[in-house]
């Protein structure tokens, strides 16, 4: 399939990205995460899109993934009101606080910070230690 | 924006359709009429009692009812309720404690039947399962209480019972409503639960409760504590605590010496206070602020390093409190649903979304997310956090990959591109308004 973004045209292997999209949608709403960075990694690193084609297309990609986990795990009485209405209002704060400190520390060190963060919370899950 | 409203319009209405024939409607009616249902059983119950304990005095006098009091009625999110009474001499006493809120439990049976050698793939279902059960044994019992605890996660929970004798005192799950489910491998890629099989009889029930009073509550020690101590003259105590987190409402305490020789219950108030709040899906007490916090911590961590904060916030709920990991994933993910919906709303603005292939895409996700959330519950919380690890594991080397010096020098080229074209966007955006 030929997309065009601002007048730069690339070819993009859709069924591909529509199977591996499927796949990561399965584990993710099974999982119960957004799943952006997956996303993202699928639309640079296998259809070789770059990152600023990416970014907003992957947001609607996963949107839809989203609004439908929602659903589905709320007809399966996974929901509960009480638990979302302490969360939701955090998340949001979250975003509004989030870019203020980002204007102050570099990506890279989040990133790096994270990596350590997730290595650990994964081996605690694995039971490793 | 008119294909904005175009896609709302198209996505709305396919889940509609959806829901109409997953019949969401008529289950939730028929969740109403379990709730109505769950109150009738514990009169019928007690109604039950009462006869079978007026036939059974005129029985067996022989063998006396134990007698039960406690020294407290009421308590505040937990506390210590000490248990005195009398029962016959030298008999062996159990506690069978349990509250009166219900949570819903689910097993999913796929371990090979010993006796057909085929793989059954039930699915165990009820919304009536108390939202706390225990049994206090006699303490005489402590050391084959902790043979099974060695056992690890494989326990049973019915030879538990025979082993240590509390197969006498194991009689309110056995009651619940179960429903079960066939499910197929053709169901579950369409996300039904498979059809509903016809009620069991009441051996089988009595059965798979156990199984499933196992799956809620996970480990031997929520469901047997050895602290009745009996005297040789038929007296007996036991310290009865009800943790903090546990759900309130009344908790009912009865004395068994045998199947047919059981006290009457004795009730005690849990109240709780804010900000703690009972969760009526998950079962659990919290205080609220725990939550909160983690989420807020989680969230701001989780747009700087420009991953969803569930991620991280899913393993760590389902670690820190006794939540399951099916209310988690239901919960959790759609909080996202506002982020995301606002940054696809920001980046539309400058056009910078490509629809046809974020559509595309969509579409195969859609079909994903249709599945997935039905085989979460097919799930232990065990296998939950098992492979949760793993996804950490490959998310935690995709953002080392991304601090790579080759990735930071391609990443800042496009940055540059970026720039450039929001700086286009933003005039574009302003000569039109001029």
């Amino acid at each position: 399939m030929k997309i065009d973004f601002w007048g730069h045209e690339f070819r993009v292997n859709v069924a591909l990205g529509c199977f591996l999209g499927f796949l990561m949608a399965i584990v993710s709403s099974m999982f119960g995460f957004g799943g952006g960075p997956f996303m993202i990694a699928i639309m640079t690193v296998i259809l070789k899109l770059p990152m600023y084609v990416s970014v907003g297309s992957s947001l609607l990609a996963i949107f839809f993934n989203t609004l439908m986990g929602t659903t589905r795990h709320y007809q399966f009485g996974n929901f509960d009101l009480v638990f979302f209405l302490v969360m939701f209002p955090a998340a949001i704060l979250g975003g509004f606080i989030a870019p203020q400190i980002a204007k102050r520390i570099s990506p890279i060190t989040v990133k790096r910070i994270a990596v350590v963060g997730l290595l650990l919370l994964a081996l605690n899950l694995l039971g490793l230690y | 924006m008119k294909r904005i409203f175009l896609l709302l319009v198209i996505t709305v209405s396919a889940a509609v359709c959806m829901l109409f024939q997953n019949g969401v409607f008529a289950e939730k009616s028929g969740g109403a009429k379990i709730s109505i249902r769950q109150e009738t059983p514990i009169a019928a119950q007690k109604g039950d009692q009462k006869s079978e304990m007026k036939q059974e005095t005129g029985k067996t006098e022989a063998v006396a009812r134990p007698s039960i009091q406690i020294d407290k009625t009421s308590l505040n999110n937990g506390g210590i309720v000490i248990v005195t009474g009398f029962a016959p001499k030298g008999k062996s006493v159990y506690l069978e404690v349990w509250s009166e809120n219900k949570v819903r439990a689910s097993r999913f049976d796929a371990e090979i039947d010993k006796d057909t050698g085929k793989r059954p793939y039930i699915l165990y279902m009820t919304y009536e399962m108390p939202a706390y059960y225990k049994i206090y044994i006699p303490k005489e019992q402590k050391e084959n209480l902790e043979k099974i605890r060695k056992e690890g996660g494989k326990w049973s929970y019915s030879t538990a019972l025979k082993d240590l004798g509390a197969e006498v005192a194991f009689s309110v799950p056995s009651k619940i409503a179960i429903e079960r489910y066939q499910a197929t491998l053709m169901g579950s890629i369409i996300g039904s639960r498979g059809e509903l099989l016809p009620q069991m009889d009441e051996k089988e029930n009595k059965k798979r409760s156990m199984q499933l009073v196992k799956a809620r509550f996970r480990s031997p020690g929520k469901v047997f504590s050895p602290t009745v101590e009996i005297r040789e003259d038929g007296t007996f105590t036991a310290k009865i605590a009800i943790d903090k987190g546990l759900a309130p409402g009344k908790y009912m305490l009865r004395a068994v010496v045998d199947k047919e020789v059981k006290s009457e219950p004795v009730t005690v108030e849990n109240t709780i206070t804010f900000p703690h709040i009972y969760l009526t899906n998950a079962g659990t007490t919290l205080n609220i602020f725990g939550p909160f916090f983690l989420s807020l911590g989680i969230s701001i961590f989780g747009v700087l390093m420009g991953a969803g904060g569930g991620f991280m916030l899913n393993p760590l709920l389902v670690s820190i409190w006794p939540l399951p990991h099916t209310i988690v994933a239901g919960t959790v993910m759609p909080t996202v649903l506002f982020s995301q919906g606002s940054g696809i709303y920001n980046y539309s603005k400058i056009n910078f979304i490509n629809w046809k292939l974020g559509v595309a895409i969509g579409l195969a996700t859609v079909a994903g997310g249709f599945i997935g959330p039905k085989l979460t519950e097919l799930i232990t919380l065990e296998q939950f956090k098992f492979i949760f690890g793993l996804i950490l594991i490959v998310l935690a080397a995709l953002m080392l990959w991304q601090t790579t010096p080759g990735y930071l020098a391609k990443n800042q080229k496009e940055q540059g591109i970026l720039k450039e074209f929001k700086k286009r966007a933003e005039e574009a955006a302003r000569a039109k308004k001029g």
